[in-house]
């Protein structure tokens, strides 16, 4: 049903010295899928969301989204294209409150925005708190808000760096249940995780990275299967 | 407010002179917080606003005859400008390097306006004298429209969005780009605003003092006194700023007089403690305290 690329990786590669963090790394992103990105620390996970969100730029290498060439643009450029992203040390704005952190990034009318996000707050179960400083939350709260920040200027393809470590059960059911809804109404995700289980369970696909080389792509069943990752990632 | 109005009706010269103060610290305080309080980068390079802006608007009223009321905004508008080109090149710069840099800027441009090459036009060290032919009176009703503007426009951005979004750059400057959120556009506009209404405040400072020369233009104090004033109120607030140079005022008066000596001593002491003891400053203080509730828009 979902079979436009949103999300266009092409022959990328991003070099810090000497190391190269992404080698000739290409992949395509399905519009309305979930992808998993996996792959040991220092695979180039987080420099890879780095470079689709423009916070850094490749050495060589194309990226396109919907179609358009995002290369060389600015973060706040492909943001309002429609790419938003949370990080793994969660960076939401602390000595400012929840809704102000929402208010912020919307766009559009007064009335509009501050509706919309008080939405968001109770979709995230977090609107009795609208006037707390970000700071107060807890670690968990404080990725559900992240994530609803992301929300807020409607991005359509959203990347969640480890959206579940850190955070209790309940919680993290939760969220997933909160990506999984959010996926049905239209929204393509890529997630980073270290917990295989999370993967397993909620992504359709997933990609794996070692060395800054992508080492595997398929549906997660596969990706299980696949003897090289397994050896890479799993060292046997 | 009817009350600071009538003012010259009643009041002796020394409270004038002492309100005029007060107020042109009011938009100097005012102008650097709605800058630095809100975006969080540390403007060290007040003076270059006060300096640039007091020497154009001196140079029009002392050599091309221009009447005040004209030579002021236009000394605003000129620094305002500038400020456009110096904010696109040094708020790339981040945190110390940013203060550094503009410190650099004020110090480069007191070395310039003095130098023989740049007499014709800026009477070099020499300085220049004039007399603008305004009353006391008329100069204390244009800086405490000034003051209440300022103080109007600071209210007005710090609850909008776009004061939102500058809180946001503070808060975290690459998380709000990656939200979508123009962080350099947004930086230089509010520069620029601060660099005009602290230039306007500067114009009507030197047409009071009918002097400027380099030293005197582009002192040092001229930062620093308005970033302790705003620290002393509440950085990031709307009326920290102006509480805090009213404050701040006085009690350099009274120390001023009572102990000339040990003046800078005691002052450097005080801006020490209040770093340690008082970061969030009077305001922020009461807020935190639930004595003021926590909202932007005081």
């Amino acid at each position: 049903m979902h079979n436009e690329t949103i999300l266009r990786i092409d022959d990328v590669v991003k070099k810090f010295g000497e190391v190269a963090a992404l080698d000739h790394c290409s992949f395509n992103i399905e519009q309305g899928s979930i992808t998993g990105l996996i792959g040991p620390n220092g695979a180039g996970k987080t420099t890879l969301f780095n470079l689709i969100t423009g916070v850094l730029q490749p050495d060589s290498g194309h990226l396109f989204f919907k179609g358009e060439e995002i290369t060389g643009k600015k973060p706040y450029e492909i943001a309002r294209r429609g790419v938003g992203r949370t990080y793994q040390i969660i960076r939401i704005f602390p000595k400012m409150t929840l809704l102000e952190n929402l208010v912020v990034v919307g766009k559009g009318r007064e009335r509009r925005v501050m509706e919309r996000a008080m939405e968001l707050l109770q979709l995230v179960k977090l609107s009795e708190k609208k006037d707390d400083y970000a700071s107060d939350l807890s670690f968990g709260q404080q990725k559900l808000l992240s994530l609803a920040q992301v929300l807020m200027f409607d991005a359509e393809l959203i990347l969640l760096d480890e959206p579940a470590a850190g955070i209790n059960p309940t919680l993290q059911n939760e969220l997933m249940a909160l990506i999984h809804r959010l996926n049905e109404g239209g929204k393509t995700f890529i997630i980073v995780e270290h917990d295989m289980g999370v993967i397993m369970n909620h992504c359709q696909n997933a990609i794996a990275l070692n060395y800054g080389q992508k080492i595997a792509e398929g549906s997660c069943s596969l990706i299980q299967q696949d003897e090289r990752l397994l050896e890479h990632y799993f060292g046997r | 407010m009817a009350f600071l109005v009538s003012v010259p009706f009643f009041a002796s010269d020394y409270w004038m002179t002492l309100l005029v103060l007060i107020l042109i610290y009011t938009v100097y305080a005012s102008g650097w917080n709605l800058f630095s309080g809100l975006t969080g980068y540390t403007n060290f390079g007040l003076a270059w606003f006060i300096g640039v802006s007091g020497y154009v608007s001196s140079l029009l009223i002392a050599d091309h005859k221009f009447f005040w009321l004209l030579a002021w905004p236009i000394g605003a508008l000129f620094v305002g400008i500038v400020s456009i080109g110096v904010g696109y090149i040094l708020l790339r710069i981040k945190g110390v390097y940013f203060a550094i840099s503009m410190v650099a800027l004020t110090e480069g441009t007191r070395e310039l306006f003095g130098t023989e090459y740049l007499e014709p036009i800026t009477h070099g060290g020499k300085g220049v004298p004039f007399v603008a032919g305004i009353s006391l009176s008329a100069l204390y009703w244009s800086i405490l429209l000034l003051a209440f503007m300022t103080v109007i426009v600071c209210y007005k951005i710090t609850s909008s969005k776009f004061g939102l979004r500058l809180m946001a750059i503070r808060e975290d400057e690459q998380a709000a780009e990656t939200l979508g959120i123009h962080t350099t556009r947004e930086k230089i506009i509010a520069f620029v605003l601060s660099a005009f209404l602290t230039g306007l405040a500067g114009a009507i400072h030197f047409t009071y003092q009918n002097y400027i020369d380099p030293s005197f233009g582009f002192t040092i104090h001229l930062t620093l006194t308005p970033i302790v004033m705003a620290l002393f109120g509440g950085v990031g607030t709307v009326f920290g700023p102006a509480i805090g140079a009213t404050l701040f005022t006085f009690i350099h008066e009274i120390l001023w007089a009572e102990l000339t000596i040990l003046y800078m001593a005691i002052f450097g002491g005080i801006l020490i403690l209040l770093i340690l003891f008082f970061p969030q400053g009077l305001l922020g203080w009461m807020k935190e305290r639930g004595v003021l509730p926590r909202i932007r828009k005081i």
